[in-house]
């Protein structure tokens, strides 16, 4: 067990590396001049340069490459170029924003997309199982702004039980002291009720949103493992000599579990950096938000940042998993 | 003794698709008695294992059984669920044809047999491992204080398929359903378990289903036949009766054609000539494997082929003799020694080279749909080599092809076929064709009969017999099935753990079989004759055990751990291949010395 | 939003075999599946053709007076800018169609390609392959998508070699993965014993029994690609207005919505997400199929 982490998380070292290095030379090998958007298109040569000179972009690229790693391996992302603040700073208040969104989400999706794929296995050709195919077609790949649009247009305008789409809280409440980023979390702890509440108001709707998109997919896997494992020749041996019932349904939700798990693993980790569009729609500063202002703003250090923290974390969930596969699974270590 | 222990009465399985219901038993009456052995025959597909599980009132997911069951004056399909489960794997035991698969991937083998020792008797979890350990004993496994703790993929198939037969018959159930218990197992390990299972019917007087394809086990071990056709028994009668008089067509037709072949010839010695067309010289094949461990496939292997003349090679699983085909064909590259075609040495060619003289040698393959491009018409299959090898014009290519389609005996009609529009026996005759169609002077066959069903096997013997009067064929056939091998080939060579243990004319080695592996293969033969049935004979040099790995070989003869005659001297020398007579040569140090006990059993 | 596919199950139901029989048995126009998906596959190809044509207004100048209801005259209503809602809705697909469908094909020709050298010479050039590709699916797609159109410049030609950048490796990994288990198959060991070379065997034989995942990919792709530009669009990143363009035409319109002005999100969104199902009704009807012959 020991070697096999050691070797999932060299892999995983590989891999960030890898996508740090790529990054940071795509970034600079197309062709956007993030200096004439910083001072104008108009400015003279002069403040042109000294602006180049600031942002070290007069330097080669493999120098600027060079102080970026020294940076990193110390800790440093850099500032950005448009606000000036640390981005190792800005990132720690907006991924919580997006972790606690996306958590909440998948808690959500996995609670009621489990057990009606289970039921959708047992019953193969019954109603909910072709109307969940139809779900699971339709959800699977979506424009979630816009079914965000619609279901803001639905429940706040229509029906007015949810909040409208600013943020986090209502404007005329006082945002608990960060301390974990997140907002349920942070007024739990400083004991706010008044913002816990307004910050569930205020989840509910992208978070069911969310949900929304990726139960299609947690569903159909969910279907398609159980029925092979319901017709495999294990269950079936099992139920042949006598093994109580109940015992042989915990064998088949486990011998299910691994892809399904897989799957989450790998919607998790696409989420992190998917979330963009629902954040633009609910005005959440999360991380999504961020990247596109980094984008839109050329702002390198900021894009840099971003892709490597979500790189990070999704190594890290997928890491979580593999080791949760490697315990149910005895097979996945060979 | 010839108590009723279950009957049905209109036993249906259907499984529902979403286009509606598929029926695979339909409306099934049989009765089973105590302390005897029945036979279920059919082709793939007539339902077989659907009828052998729905005895048990149970499907596989998501069918459903229906009609009645009565076991033991119970209705088991109104039986309440707890009742049932009772009765499934106490009184009614199964064995399956996947026994590997059969085991929970995610449980080791200990927890899992104590799991099913616990559904039927009141013990203690420390109990039940003890029972597990026990059993893994009883059935041979080492260390069975540790392998309990291993997971079902570190088991060997035979491993599993024993410990689950020990499992289905600790519980002494009064039936005994056997899904083709055999199918995954060798010859020898196949007589092994079955003679056992023979026993238990006779002491215990359990009944027992045999659910099998083979007709050689039926007339060997059953005392009745049931034949399923589409999901409805068209034959039930006793097994000689079957064997002398059978009434539905499909059983006829599976019976003459064993018939004819019951009566063929050992391959007559007269044919071919003495001029070598193939000849190995110290062969030598290692496989380095993913932990670094090495895998003898095939070690000193020499043996020569004569022009016109046919050579088998035979072995169980793991012997190299699939290895030794692909060596002469070079689509594996040997370590060590020479291949010789008349004054050519093969391995000295250059790819390139040897890629058009490919021409000269083909091959037929064992799975005869997975060797055909399934996008590739017949047409296109056939006439490949002829487009890589010949400057025929197109129509020349038409003409050729239909000679060869014509040769194979297959009608004309199937040239713009796919592979998946054809029978197994009409894709191995099109992988037939293909192989002669650049007339080679030399053919590996490589199994080209074991993936067909009875019929088409049959019928593909009795081509391959044709063509090689005909066309004068020199080849080597591969194959783990003697009586085949007797048939079509002048001589044989027999492997055992990647080296020849025997060699000579067929009449000679099968007549008066000198290797004690030999002999035990030979002896595990089963004939399609219910009046000489294994069961009745004696078996003096039955072998015990599974086949070592080609990991870690012996340092001495490689049987030795499974042969009755071992003694120390066998385990410390390597054995050679020696000559006892000019044309028959043995690996055993005691039978060239001539104190071999025991006398050969088949005559 | 593109949800990544999900690993198919190994070691299909042994009754899907019997069920597929019966699926082969039909003809195909009885496939609701694949009729549905046709018919919408249809109609945007026709719409990315002729929609600009048969569209009753320009779509790109105001014709009539700003935040119009659905109405005879503007059947689907006009934005707060007066541009006719319906015309831009079914002159969309010239970009996103077009453009889905381009960076589809490319990315299934070259990944295709890559996958089938990939998995055939195995070795120093696979696995350096594979790593790449490794790390580009680990990338957060829709960031770096942001990231290649903004910074290249955000035309047509950028978009399509953004997309067909981020969806190669799919194509790689599938194509690669079909080309591992066909390799095993003893018909290419008697391809090469009928003498042919080893790139022979990979092209005449492998690689045409290898397209089937590429070709069921192809279509889902095209929904993706369509999803993506709608939503890089959203967040202005993608194409510039005033072009006709799903995405953008929802992003005008959002901050209308909460006051009322339903119909000038509600008619670009229902074409996108029925145009992605379309295709992924399509993909899915095909990949039935397949798995029955």
């Amino acid at each position: 067990m020991g070697r096999y982490v050691l070797k999932r998380v060299g892999i995983g070292l590989l891999q960030a590396i890898g996508i740090t290095v790529v990054v940071f030379f795509v970034i600079r090998a197309l062709p956007a001049d993030p200096v004439a958007r910083l001072v104008g298109f108009n400015s003279s040569p002069e403040v042109y340069a000294q602006a180049q000179a600031s942002l070290g972009l007069d330097a080669s690229v493999w120098s600027q490459f060079t102080t970026y790693v020294s940076g990193l391996v110390r800790g440093d992302l850099g500032v950005s170029w448009v606000t000036g603040s640390s981005i190792l700073g800005e990132l720690r208040s907006a991924l919580p924003i997006t972790l606690q969104l996306i958590t909440l989400a998948f808690a959500l999706a996995l609670l009621v997309s489990v057990p009606v794929g289970i039921a959708t296995a047992k019953r193969p050709g019954g109603k909910l199982d072709k109307t969940v195919f139809g779900y699971g077609l339709f959800a699977g790949a979506q424009p979630e702004f816009w079914w965000g649009l619609l279901f803001i247009f639905f429940f706040y305008y229509t029906l007015g039980i949810a909040p409208a789409p600013l943020g986090q809280y209502a404007p005329g409440v006082t945002p608990p002291p960060e301390i974990t980023g997140m907002s349920l979390v942070d007024s739990l702890i400083t004991g706010n009720i008044a913002a816990f509440t307004d910050a569930a108001w205020h989840l509910w709707l992208p978070v069911m949103t969310l949900a929304f998109i990726v139960s299609g997919p947690i569903i159909k896997m969910t279907r398609q493992s159980m029925s092979r494992v319901l017709g495999s020749e294990f269950i079936l041996y099992q139920q042949a000599s006598g093994i109580p019932a109940n015992k042989v349904a915990r064998s088949t939700i486990r011998a299910s579990l691994p892809p399904v798990l897989t799957l989450a693993g790998i919607l998790f980790g696409f989420l992190l950096g998917g979330a963009v569009l629902i954040e633009q729609v609910f005005a959440f500063n999360g991380l999504g938000s961020y990247s596109v202002r980094a984008v839109l703003n050329l702002d390198y250090p900021a894009i840099q940042g971003t892709v490597l923290i979500i790189t990070i974390v999704s190594l890290g969930v997928y890491l979580v998993l593999d080791l949760l596969l490697a315990v149910i699974d005895p097979r996945v270590k060979n | 003794m010839n108590e009723r222990i279950l009957a049905t009465k209109g036993l249906t399985v259907t499984y529902p698709t979403v286009q509606g219901s598929f029926t695979a038993v339909n409306g099934v009456n049989l009765e089973l008695n105590s302390g005897e052995i029945v036979g279920l025959i059919g082709e793939s597909g007539s339902g077989k294992t659907s009828l052998a599980l729905g005895l048990l009132a149970l499907a596989r997911y998501p069918g459903r059984v229906s009609g009645s069951i009565d076991f033991m004056g119970q209705e088991l399909l109104t039986l309440p669920e707890e009742k049932l489960r009772e009765i499934r794997g106490r009184s009614i035991g199964l064995i399956t044809q996947k026994p590997r698969q059969s085991l929970n991937p995610f449980q080791n083998v200990g927890t899992q047999i104590g799991r099913v020792y616990r559904a039927h008797v009141d013990a203690s979890k420390a109990q039940a491992q003890d029972h597990a350990i026990e059993l893994l004993e009883n059935v041979g496994i080492n260390d069975p204080q540790r392998r309990i703790k291993a997971y079902p993929h570190e088991l060997s198939g035979g491993m599993a398929q024993r410990a689950l037969i020990s499992m289905a018959l600790s519980a002494q159930p009064q039936l005994l359903v056997a899904d083709e218990p055999t199918s995954g197992l060798d010859v020898t390990i196949q007589a092994q378990f079955l003679d056992r299972m023979w026993q238990r019917a006779e002491e215990t007087g359990t009944a027992v289903l045999l659910v099998t394809q083979d007709l050689g086990i039926v007339a060997n071990y059953c005392d009745r036949v049931l034949v399923l056709e589409n999901g409805k028994l068209v034959e039930d009668a006793p097994t000689r009766e079957f064997f002398a008089n059978p009434t539905d067509a499909y059983s006829k037709k599976v019976l003459s054609l064993a018939g004819e072949r019951a009566q063929a010839e050992t391959a007559s010695q007269e044919a071919g000539s003495q001029t070598p067309l193939i000849r190995l010289e110290g062969l030598r094949k290692t496989f380095k494997l993913d932990d670094g461990k090495v895998l003898s496939a095939v070690s000193d292997v020499s043996l020569t082929v004569m022009q016109g003349r046919s050579l088998g090679l035979v072995g169980e699983s793991g012997s190299g003799k699939t290895t030794v085909g692909r060596l002469i064909l070079r689509l594996l590259e040997a370590d060590e020694g020479d291949i010789w075609f008349r004054d050519t040495d093969l391995t000295a060619m250059s790819t390139r080279e040897f890629r058009e003289f490919r021409s000269k040698i083909q091959v037929v393959f064992q799975d005869p749909f997975d060797s055909l491009n399934p996008r590739w018409s017949v047409e296109k299959a056939i006439s490949e080599p002829l487009d890589l090898h010949t400057k025929m014009s197109k129509a020349e290519k038409a003409q050729r092809v239909s000679e060869l389609l014509d040769q194979v005996g297959l009608s004309a009609d199937v040239r713009g076929s796919r592979p998946s529009g054809l029978s197994a026996g009409q894709q191995q005759r099109v992988c037939l064709a293909r192989a002669l169609s650049t007339e080679p002077d030399f053919l590996v066959l490589d199994e080209p009969t074991s993936a067909l069903p009875p019929v088409a096997r049959v019928e593909m013997i009795a081509l391959l017999k044709d063509l090689r009067e005909r066309l004068g064929l020199s080849f080597i056939f591969i194959s783990h099935d003697l009586s085949t091998v007797r048939e079509l080939c002048q001589d044989v060579a027999v492997m055992y753990l990647s080296q020849i243990v025997e060699m000579g004319p067929t009449s000679k080695v099968f007549a008066h079989p000198e290797h004690p592996y030999t002999r035990a293969l030979l002896d595990s033969v089963l004939f399609h004759d219910p009046l000489d049935r294994r069961v009745d004979r004696e078996h003096l040099g039955a072998l015990e055990g599974e086949i070592p790995s080609p990991i870690d070989l012996p340092k001495g003869c490689y049987l030795a751990g499974r042969c009755p005659f071992a003694e120390d001297r066998c385990r410390e020398e390597p054995q050679l291949l020696q000559i006892t007579e000019p044309d028959h040569l043995v690996r055993c140090w005691k039978s060239v010395e001539g104190i071999l006990s025991g006398a050969s059993v088949v005559g | 939003m593109t949800i990544p596919q999900s690993p198919p199950v190994k070691g299909e139901h042994p009754l899907e075999n019997l069920a597929d029989k019966k699926i082969k048995a039909r003809r195909w126009y009885h496939d609701k599946l694949l009729v549905t998906g046709a018919i919408i596959v249809g109609i945007a190809l026709f719409l990315a053709a002729f929609g600009e044509a048969i569209a009753p207004y320009d779509p790109t100048v105001p014709v009539g007076p700003p935040s119009v209801p659905p109405s005879t005259t503007y059947w689907f209503g006009t934005d707060t800018s007066g541009l006719d809602v319906f015309s831009r809705v079914i002159s969309a697909p010239r970009i996103d169609v077009t453009l889905a469908v381009s960076a589809a094909v490319l990315s299934g020709i070259l990944g295709t390609f890559i996958g089938l050298m990939a998995g055939f010479y195995r070795g120093v050039f696979s696995g350096f392959i594979m790593r790449v590709s490794d790390v580009l699916q680990a990338f957060p797609v829709f960031i770096l998508a942001m990231v290649l159109v903004a910074l290249s410049g955000r035309n047509l030609t950028n978009l399509i070699f953004a997309l067909t950048f981020l969806y190669t490796p799919i194509f790689i990994r599938l194509t690669r993965a079909e080309v591992l288990t066909q390799r095993e198959r003893a018909y290419v060991e008697a391809a090469r014993a009928a003498g042919n070379s080893d790139l022979k065997i990979a092209i005449k034989h492998v690689l045409p029994n290898s397209l089937t995942p590429s070709l069921i990919q192809l279509s889902v792709t095209v929904g993706f690609g369509i999803l993506l530009t709608a939503g890089l669009s959203f967040v202005g990143a993608g194409v510039r207005p005033p072009n006709p363009e799903w995405g953008l035409m929802i992003a005008n319109s959002a901050p209308q919505l909460v006051l009322g002005e339903w119909w000038t999100s509600l008619f670009p969104g229902i074409a996108v997400s029925l145009t992605v199902v379309g295709f992924a009704a399509l993909s899915n009807a095909i990949e039935r199929r397949v798995a029955t012959s």
